[in-house]
């Protein structure tokens, strides 16, 4: 019950601020005794006050506040039963001594205070909503229900605090009640929704779908919003699309309730979640005349970056087609169509539009557009309309890209000298360790070409590693160990192993393993051992770390070794 | 190994023999494990020194000298060990050793011989996660081997075969933790209430309470007797209520179908409990809470206290050797972590305990021991010193990170403890 705050805290503090400034010094006293933790002593001064004037809510606030800290919170249905005696039209002192009773666990004396102060402020639903949370506050959600019914009965509208029976509904696991109270709730006061979807998104994933049902079941378009945020925070936003795009009212509410849904949707980078995305860009779009172009254009791009490029060309053919449309429009579509012809391997024409595209286009858009050219054109394998495009990039990435093409060239010298001056930093974390292999390689065979080895990294590229595998074996076959033939060695065995070529990765990593004296033998016996591992043969993988250790026990691959053992051994999670 | 007959005879003297027919080994004869910021991986050092005495080899525990170090004949076995598990191991001659042994005789430092592997044992149900309870962690992390023992044993007299005995966060109220109705219907409590409620049908006992309280006279039993109990969390509170409340009901309805009992406060009777006194039951059948003996009473609302750090005491070495075993660390203040309890409030203890470590300026302690009969007990509070909030669902924390815990380190200080040799304590 985290979620449901307590207003009691508040009230005392709005009232406590403006009476700091005038408070009379035996107050000042108590205030401070309390804001030094001196509990006892600012209890005893506070009710020191309270003989003097029985119904200073200050007082009691305060009283109450350090009775709290004490856990002695019985102790203030005195002081409030006399306040209320001394100044019976308070509601302030109305709601401590709601608190006051219920800490005491004297649920008809809640009650009673409960209705006269409702008398007091007719049609509140303060009242009850104080003895119902000073009731969670004590852990007990009986009372507290019990609390809210009463409230709703006495006021007389089945609406009436919908939003704290909805949450303890939620908190119940009462999914059927949980949606109707959620109904009326947002019925009332739409800003309900985030304590909705805060509290239905902690659901247990079991329960889920029952949740989802409940919500749908209820026809109402905002509590299917719910439902379909909270599917997609689930892992389905195309089944959240679908449940919202079923109900979805016409006009602008529908438009918000979308807006809502693409709010949902943004954090989100699975395809699945750019598809939902797509469509409801486009829903939108449908909705919003006046924005229709900006809509598809966004629209197609999220189709692009779900793959679904015909939908991304369906659009994109129509906010070509719209007249007038703003340049920046026609630059975002101009973009998004780039990348489609990416994606549709057409690139020669995505290079031809992105050229036209160069004035118009945010720099860093079109840099970037460039680069996914290249990428292209390295997986086409044509290397040299790739090197075209990266020759004059000087960027970290453009650097680590340029220096990838030459090594595809079989340049070894220059792909060095590019990858090096790109540095660790460059693109993310995994390719950053990539280039950091393919450095140690190059550094190690320390020639300027090598066409055998260009074209292993390009059947790599291309997704042959059989093709891969053989080549840099025969590569390595004709380098010796320490000149970089052990590397190879390694590095075709971890191909093969990633391709699931057990039994060759396991000849070509035993053979690295066994080129004494090579950086790459430890680290062959690694890989070994993983490989091993994977097979079920733990026993020999174990030994097999055992001895890497034990052989080499400052080895780089050491700390790698031990962890993989205690993984081994059941001694870290993930065993 | 039974308290009061304690420790070291002689640390150096003990040792003689292993050096003398140590032959080849004399001029290079000896491991030091450091344990102050010199140590690779601080936890696994314990399970090197567990295994070296599962051997028959014989070791040393410096106390006070670099963090607490340790002194192994310098066999291959051990050096083995040491490298396989990256634990840092510094190869000593006899000179060196000498200039050690001087320097220890000189300061607040002592040595402890160690002489046999403790025999080892986990309360946890048998459906217990592996990851679920700190100690079951760190022993698994160190490598050092331990039973699982439940119910069954624990009635059955079993716990005689062990000497050390570790509780987690079980309830010995019987209450499920209380987290019967907050958590009613998720599968997990079915389970522990199933599965418990079973125990106690096999056991022949009427409830859950019923058969968790003679759970808890078996430990007590097992302490009187001569054993070392480590406990943390929910543990320490709850088998000491369970022990006051012998002929109290103190269990809610929902677990043995009557309502705790109106006076059940006044009528415990703290004689029996091992470290708590004049507590204040929680009658509320909903709140997560126990009584006032936690001082951060996680789950009170409103009475929820912050976390801070909490402070090691220092102890003479050479005069109170069994608290200065239990505070070696290389950190003298540890981030407090929080559990269903946490601490113990100082005005709940019994006189005669001994604090380990407080939270400076509060009115709880963290760490404490004492005696009963002629065994020996220690509280640690919280759940998981590397998973401060530590809250249901979280995941398993990873020790592989946390090579250097200052907090694990206690937990397997006290792993250790039942290994040191006997000898007439001196206070």
């Amino acid at each position: 019950m985290r979620a449901i705050a307590w207003p009691a805290l508040a009230a005392s503090l709005l009232v406590l601020a403006p009476s700091l400034a005038a408070q009379q010094p035996e107050f000042e006293r108590a205030f401070e005794l309390e804001r030094r933790g001196n509990h006892v002593a600012a209890a005893e001064a506070y009710r020191r006050l309270l003989a003097g004037n029985p119904a200073d809510p200050n007082v009691l606030l305060g009283l109450e506040r350090v009775l709290t800290e004490l856990g002695r919170t019985g102790e203030m249905a005195g002081p409030a039963s006399e306040a209320l005696r001394a100044q019976s039209a308070d509601p302030v002192l109305y709601g401590l001594a709601v608190r006051a009773w219920t800490a005491a666990g004297v649920r008809d004396s809640s009650r009673r205070l409960a209705e006269r102060w409702g008398r007091i402020e007719p049609g509140s639903e303060a009242p009850w909503r104080e003895w119902g949370y000073a009731a969670l506050a004590r852990r007990d959600r009986n009372e507290a229900k019990a609390a809210f019914l009463a409230g709703r009965e006495q006021l007389g509208r089945p609406e009436a605090l919908a939003g704290e029976l909805a949450q303890l509904a939620t908190v119940e696991g009462n999914y059927a009640v949980a949606a109707e109270e959620w109904h009326h709730a947002l019925s009332e006061n739409p800003g309900y929704r985030a304590s909705a979807l805060s509290l239905l998104g902690q659901v247990p994933g079991d329960r889920r779908p029952a949740v989802l049902a409940a919500l749908d079941g209820q026809s109402d378009p905002a509590l299917t919003g719910v439902a379909s945020a909270l599917a997609a925070r689930w892992g389905d936003p195309l089944i959240g699309f679908r449940m919202l795009d079923a109900r979805l009212p016409a006009g602008q509410e529908g438009a918000a309730l979308l807006v809502d849904f693409l709010e949902e949707l943004r954090p989100l980078s699975s395809r699945d979640a750019a598809q939902a995305r797509g469509r409801t860009l486009e829903a939108l779009a449908a909705r919003t005349p006046a924005s229709r172009e900006r809509w598809l254009a966004e629209a197609a791009r999220a189709y692009t970056e779900a793959g679904d490029q015909m939908s991304a060309r369906r659009l994109l053919a129509q906010v070509g087609d719209a007249p007038g449309g703003a340049p920046t429009l026609a630059a975002a579509a101009g973009g998004t169509l780039v990348s489609v012809l990416i994606a549709e391997r057409r690139f020669d024409e995505a290079e031809r539009r992105l050229g036209e595209l160069r004035a118009v286009l945010d720099p860093e858009e079109h840099d970037r557009l460039r680069r996914d050219l290249v990428r292209g054109l390295l997986g086409a394998d044509r290397l040299d309309r790739a090197d075209a495009l990266v020759a004059d990039d000087s960027t970290v990435e453009g650097l680590a890209l340029r220096g990838r093409v030459r090594l595809l060239q079989g340049r070894l010298g220059e792909a060095l000298t590019d990858l090096n001056a790109a540095g660790p930093y460059a693109i993310d974390r995994e390719d950053a360790t990539t280039r950091a292999g393919i450095l140690a390689l190059l550094q190690v065979l320390d020639a300027d070409s090598a066409p055998g080895l260009g074209a292993a990294f390009r059947a790599l590229q291309r997704g042959d590693s059989a093709a891969a595998v053989r080549q840099l074996a025969e590569l390595a076959a004709t380098t010796p160990p320490e000149r970089g033939g052990a590397e190879l060695l390694l590095l075709a065995g971890k191909v093969a192993a990633a391709g699931r070529d057990s039994v060759k990765a396991e000849a070509l990593l035993r053979g690295a393993a066994e080129t004494p004296g090579t950086a790459a033998a430890p680290a062959a016996r690694l890989e070994l051992a993983r490989l091993i591992a994977r097979a079920g043969r733990r026993d020999e993988a174990t030994a097999l770390l055992e001895q890497l250790i034990l052989d080499d026990p400052r080895s780089a691959v050491a700390p790698q070794a031990r962890r993989l053992l205690d993984t081994l051994r059941g001694a870290v999670p993930g065993a | 190994m039974r308290r009061r007959d304690f420790l070291a005879s002689g640390g150096v003297a003990a040792l003689a023999p292993v050096l003398r027919l140590a032959g080849p080994l004399r001029r290079a004869a000896w491991l030091l494990v450091p344990m102050d910021d010199g140590q690779a991986d601080h936890l696994k050092a314990y399970g090197v020194i567990f295994r070296a005495l599962e051997r028959g080899e014989r070791a040393e525990w410096l106390l006070n000298y670099r963090g607490g170090a340790f002194l192994l004949p310098g066999s291959s076995a051990a050096l083995r060990d040491a490298t396989l598990t990256g634990v840092t191991a510094e190869p000593v001659d006899d000179a060196a050793l000498v200039a050690i042994r001087a320097e220890i005789a000189q300061t607040n430092a002592e040595a402890v011989p160690l002489e046999k592997a403790p025999r080892v044992a986990v309360y946890a149900p048998p459906n217990a996660a592996p990851w679920d309870d700190a100690v079951t962690m760190a022993l698994n992390y160190a490598g050092i081997r331990f039973d699982k023992v439940w119910d069954g044993e624990v009635t059955g007299g079993g716990l005689a075969r062990y000497d050390w005995l570790h509780l987690h966060h079980e309830d010995f109220t019987g209450q499920y933790s209380k987290f019967y109705l907050n958590y009613s219907g998720a599968p997990w409590l079915t389970e522990m209430v199933e599965l418990n409620q079973r125990m106690a049908r096999q056991a022949g006992f009427p409830h859950v309470p019923a058969l968790k309280k003679a759970v808890a006279r078996g430990i007590g039993g097992f302490v009187e007797n001569g054993g070392f109990l480590f406990a943390m969390c929910t543990a320490t509170e709850t088998l000491d209520l369970a022990l006051a409340a012998r002929d109290v009901d103190v269990a809610a309805a929902y677990a043995d179908g009557s309502p705790m009992e109106p006076d059940a406060t006044a009528r415990l009777d703290w004689s029996l409990a091992l470290a708590f006194q004049q507590a204040r039951l929680e009658q509320s059948p909903i709140a997560a809470v126990f009584s006032d003996i936690d001082g951060h009473q996680v789950n009170s609302a409103g009475g929820r206290q912050p976390l801070g750090s909490f402070t090691l005491f220092n102890f003479s070495a050479k005069i109170d050797p069994v608290p200065t075993m239990l505070v070696q660390n290389h950190r003298q203040v540890i981030p407090d972590f929080y559990g269903l309890t946490t601490s113990f409030n100082r005005n709940r203890l019994k006189p005669g305990v001994t604090v380990l470590a407080e939270e400076p300026g509060s009115s709880w302690v963290k760490y404490i021991r004492g005696d009963r009969g002629q065994g020996t007990w220690a509280f640690y509070g919280g759940h998981d010193p590397e998973d401060p909030q530590h809250q249901i669902g979280d995941l398993p924390t990873d020790l592989s990170v946390h090579p250097h815990s200052p907090g694990y380190r206690l937990i397997l200080n006290n792993v250790l403890f039942p290994a040191a040799k006997k000898k007439e304590l001196k206070t």
